[in-house]
């Protein structure tokens, strides 16, 4: 065609995709048209997520109006985030009561995980991390049977979070005069006792959205009222977008103070890890179990951070990808149990007479959570303790892999009750949800056998971060 | 040259896949066609190396570049003659080891996934890859007792994973802090036991410890092979050849590699060559009170590979060579009886020495069998397992001296004893055990091409001998 796009029009047009998937969600709204709804979003999640990977292949660093920086680190996770967002907006058509409302709901919130995503300033992270909050509880308000009571805790919780944010930005502003990420980072403003408080304030802040020990007491709650395409966005996304305002705030903006927020972090990692692993041994839900095994997880994820070093946020970014994947792959499976009624261990059991699909794709993805090679769980969970022992933290790898060796006990569990033979109905396998899954199988395995690809990224993506 | 090592992986992959699409009556001939193929290139391999005497080969691919793990395999004598093993036992497990043919299509993928584990693990140049594939052939097995076994498999497939998967963060921990603490970070085992004394000694001891106790789980020794008995018990015929036959070889070829590789293991070695002693004689005696056979086998396993840890010990080629050729022996005969018995269940519908009766009456291919297999087991002549006591206990008589023989004990006791459940049930004539069905020609194939091996390398054991200075 002779159309060549320039770097600078792939940005514009990732910015007009996502103005467009709001723009054209708000108007399926109004014509209440479940068909509408799904094509746009879908396809201006593809254009975003295309733009992204364009810009990620020509590796541009550049920024659009001043504050959207388009670096590799942001447009990595933009494509994430997108491809996320189709998968769970697949999940939603079939299982959502309400899809044009989840759908214009999904597309604020959307639009929020790229301002935090692509951010070049803290106000944008405020912000974003706002938008996403607000329509998430809405999210969880419109689709739950027990809706109320979940959409009230988190949105208390995080509205708790935000102020707390808030304050810890209140505390930074005065001793630089500005809030440009690349700005703040210059000015390495050491030696205060203010700013490790505001330390702990940020940490404490993101550690309610990504679910850290001791601020996840709304987690476990929140995941078994939310329905399951929620709790798969939740898990798989939001979650993961706290991550990502953790390393943009604390690899940029605060690395002057490495050696406080890195034990910050030791400490946040160990305990989330415990916690989360300890607590799922005894649930009896299963929906329960993987929300604790997410916790779980988001404490390797930690450990990347708390080896503060290139190296660490590159494992960190690995296991963020992995993780997002596999999680939504399960909440699927589970989203669709649990329409049939399926839902602790026990009904579990004698799953592989019933369908052989289910039993089979939720073994592998809760194989590759347990870090199981050559999936994609255990290259994550190699890079992240070898991350740690990089940085000479030899008691956080023992202790990595002496968590990763307590979740093999649940997920075997399940795994076990799925294999007895047992009689039962056959259940008809749900076409969206095998999308959803076979896609997550497929990042699974094929990243899982060959994960060069994706270390490639994620090392240029945390060489980005760490130059802003 | 051609790939032949990364060809050979390339095998069970593809039939992987062949059996996981195609229908579910076919998937037997594949895996029998692809451990076929797979038999029929380690055998070619085994003859080139026999002519040229020249066992060693090596293959490289770029894997995971900004690590320096590259996708390397390499072949030496050791690994060649694992690797046949391996590949005889692959199929005559795919050819005979399923009786009734239940579930071919899980049963034949695991066993594709088992091999492409074992080929793998015994060909890999570095700790990454033999980490890699280690996990495989263990979750194989996992399933393969999990799925496919009998009434208490799920509490044995939990305890099986629980311990092999403790084994596998140990060994994970270890290779993380030798890829850390060598100069050059790098998974590579030959480079790594070319420089070894780079690393600190200290740090040498917690890999040394991390990775011993590791193998030791595997291969089992006691204390930490209370998992072994019980998932035999549950396996499926075709779970036990593979899971005494080749996975508890890991264990063995592991200790290989280590002890070959840590000059701080020979400090050790006096109290491992204890630790395996006495892990003999503990399996023997706990064999004397087990009435089902499959449990007799599965500590007599751990008899078998308490002398394997004992040649190790040795630390001279002798013991060294008897081990593997130990293994080697080992892993054709348990697979052998371990059909036989799978026979007898299937023949008899029973497994109790207490009731199992003249079974030589009606079943005289598997009863003989089981009886040669047993012979072969504690090394009579003309048996390979003749061949490896020979070299083991040579090998322990010259670095022990006259305290060297004593794991020969338990060997013998634990020939003698078996005669004795064999003469008692199986041989006593008085009374006979009712045939409910009948075995087929694969079984008795099966039957033949074990014993084949099992004898070709007892009588003609110059044919590794020579690759090899002892």
């Amino acid at each position: 065609m002779g159309f060549i796009f320039t770097n600078v029009m792939s940005s514009y047009g990732l910015l007009a995709a996502v103005l467009l998937l709001v723009a054209a969600t708000v108007c399926s709204q109004l014509i209440r048209s479940k068909r509408a709804a799904l094509f746009t979003s879908m396809f201006m999640l593809a254009a975003a997520a295309a733009f992204s990977a364009h810009l990620i292949l020509v590796s541009v660093s550049l920024s659009v109006i001043s504050i959207i920086s388009i670096n590799m680190f942001s447009m990595l996770f933009v494509l994430l985030f997108a491809v996320a967002m189709m998968l769970v907006n697949v999940l939603s058509y079939r299982h959502s009561r309400d899809y044009t409302s989840f759908a214009m709901l999904a597309s604020f919130s959307f639009a929020g995980i790229f301002i935090v995503a692509t951010a070049a300033s803290l106000i944008s992270i405020f912000i974003g991390l706002e938008i996403m909050a607000i329509t998430t509880a809405f999210m969880i308000l419109s689709d739950g049977k027990h809706g109320i009571e979940s959409a009230t805790k988190f949105f208390i919780l995080s509205s708790v979070s935000i102020a707390i944010f808030a304050f810890a930005l209140a505390l930074i502003l005065p001793y630089s005069g500005q809030l440009q990420l690349s700005a703040l980072s210059a000015s390495a403003i050491t030696g205060n006792y203010l700013i490790v408080l505001a330390i702990v304030l940020f940490a404490a802040a993101l550690a309610f959205e990504a679910a850290l020990f001791p601020f996840n007491l709304w987690t476990p709650d929140v995941y078994e009222g939310a329905p399951g395409n929620i709790t798969a966005l939740l898990a798989g996304v939001n979650k993961k977008v706290a991550f990502v305002a953790l390393i943009e705030i604390f690899m940029v903006v605060l690395l002057a103070y490495k050696s406080v927020f890195s034990l910050l972090f030791l400490v946040l990692a160990i305990v989330t890890m415990f916690y989360g692993n300890i607590v799922a041994i005894v649930q009896k839900s299963v929906k329960r179990m993987f929300a604790y095994s997410s916790i779980s997880q988001a404490g390797y994820i930690v450990i990347g951070l708390a080896a503060a070093s290139a190296f660490g946020i590159e494992a960190s970014i690995f296991q963020m990808v992995a993780h997002a994947f596999m999680i939504i792959g399960a909440f699927a499976l589970i989203l669709w149990l649990e329409s049939r009624n399926i839902r602790s261990i026990d009904d579990y059991a004698g799953l592989n007479s019933r369908n052989r699909f289910a039993a089979l794709s939720l073994s592998v993805l809760m194989l590759s959570m347990a870090g199981i090679p050559p999936l994609i769980g255990f290259d994550g969970k190699f890079l992240l303790f070898s991350s740690a022992l990089s940085a000479n933290m030899l008691a956080l790898a023992v202790l990595g892999i002496i968590n990763s060796f307590i979740s093999i006990y649940y997920y075997a569990r399940v795994i076990n009750a799925m294999y007895t033979s047992k009689e039962h109905p056959r259940l008809m396998t749900d076409r969206h949800v095998a999308a959803v899954v076979i896609a997550c199988l497929v990042v699974v395995v094929a990243l899982g056998i060959y994960p060069q690809p994706l270390i490639t990224l994620a090392t240029q993506a945390s060489a980005a971060i760490l130059v802003l | 040259m051609f790939p032949i090592i990364s060809a050979m992986l390339v095998i069970p992959i593809v039939g992987f896949v062949l059996i996981a699409l195609l229908k579910e009556r076919m998937s037997k001939g594949i895996a029998v066609a692809s451990t076929a193929i797979v038999f029929a290139l380690t055998l070619g391999l085994l003859i080139y190396s026999i002519t040229t005497g020249n066992a060693n080969l090596s293959e490289s691919y770029s894997y995971i570049s900004s690590f320096g793990i590259g996708l390397s395999f390499r072949l030496g004598i050791i690994p060649l003659i694992l690797l046949f093993m391996s590949s005889i036992v692959l199929l005559a497990t795919a050819l005979s080891g399923n009786h009734e043919n239940s579930r071919p299509r899980a049963a034949n993928m695991l066993i594709m996934l088992f091999q492409i584990a074992s080929i793998g693990l015994f060909t890999s140049a570095n700790f990454f890859m033999f980490f890699i594939f280690w996990d495989i052939g263990v979750i194989a097995m996992f399933f393969m007792i999990n799925v496919l076994g009998s009434a208490n498999r799920r509490q044995a497939s939990i305890k099986f994973l629980i311990y092999e998967l403790l084994a596998s963060a140990l060994l994970l921990l270890a290779i993380l802090m030798i890829y850390f603490y060598t100069p050059v970070h790098s998974f590579d085992i030959a480079y790594i036991t070319s420089n070894i004394a780079m690393i600190p000694a200290n740090v040498q001891g917690a890999i040394f410890a991390l990775l011993f106790i590791a193998f030791m789980i595997n291969m089992p020794l006691f204390p930490l092979h209370h998992w072994l008995p019980d998932a035999h018990t549950e396996a499926s015929t075709q779970g036990s050849m593979l899971l005494s036959g080749i996975l508890t070889k890991y264990g063995g070829f592991g200790m290989i590699l280590l002890f070959g590789m840590m000059p701080v293991s020979h400090s050790w070695a006096s109290y491992i060559a204890l630790l395996a002693a006495f892990s003999t004689f503990y399996a023997v005696f706990l064999l004397m009170r087990q009435t089902d056979v499959k449990r007799i086998i599965a500590y007599s396993t751990i008899v078998e590979m308490g002398i394997v840890m004992f040649g190790i010990t040795a630390l001279n080629s002798l013991g060294t060579y008897g081990a593997v050729y130990a293994m080697l022996s080992h892993g054709l005969v348990v697979a052998l009886m371990f059909l036989a018995v799978g026979s007898l269940k299937h023949l008899f519908g029973e497994r109790d020495i207490n009731i199992l009766r003249g079974t030589v009456l009606n079943a005289k291919a598997t009863t003989y069998t089981f009886l040669i297999g047993t012979l072969a087991m504690v090394g009579f002549p003309l048996s390979a397992g003749f061949i490896a006591d020979i070299l083991i206990f040579l090998g322990t008589l010259q670095s022990f001296g006259l305290l060297g023989l004593i794991p020969l004990g338990a060997l013998i006791l634990l020939g003698s004893y078996m005669y004795f459940v064999i003469n008692r049930s199986m041989l006593a004539t008085r009374e006979h055990s009712r045939n409910v069905d009948y075995i087929g020609m694969q079984q008795r194939i099966g039957y033949a091409f074990l014993m084949f091996f099992i004898f070709l390398f007892g009588v003609l054991p110059f044919l590794l001998l020579n690759l090899v200075k002892l």
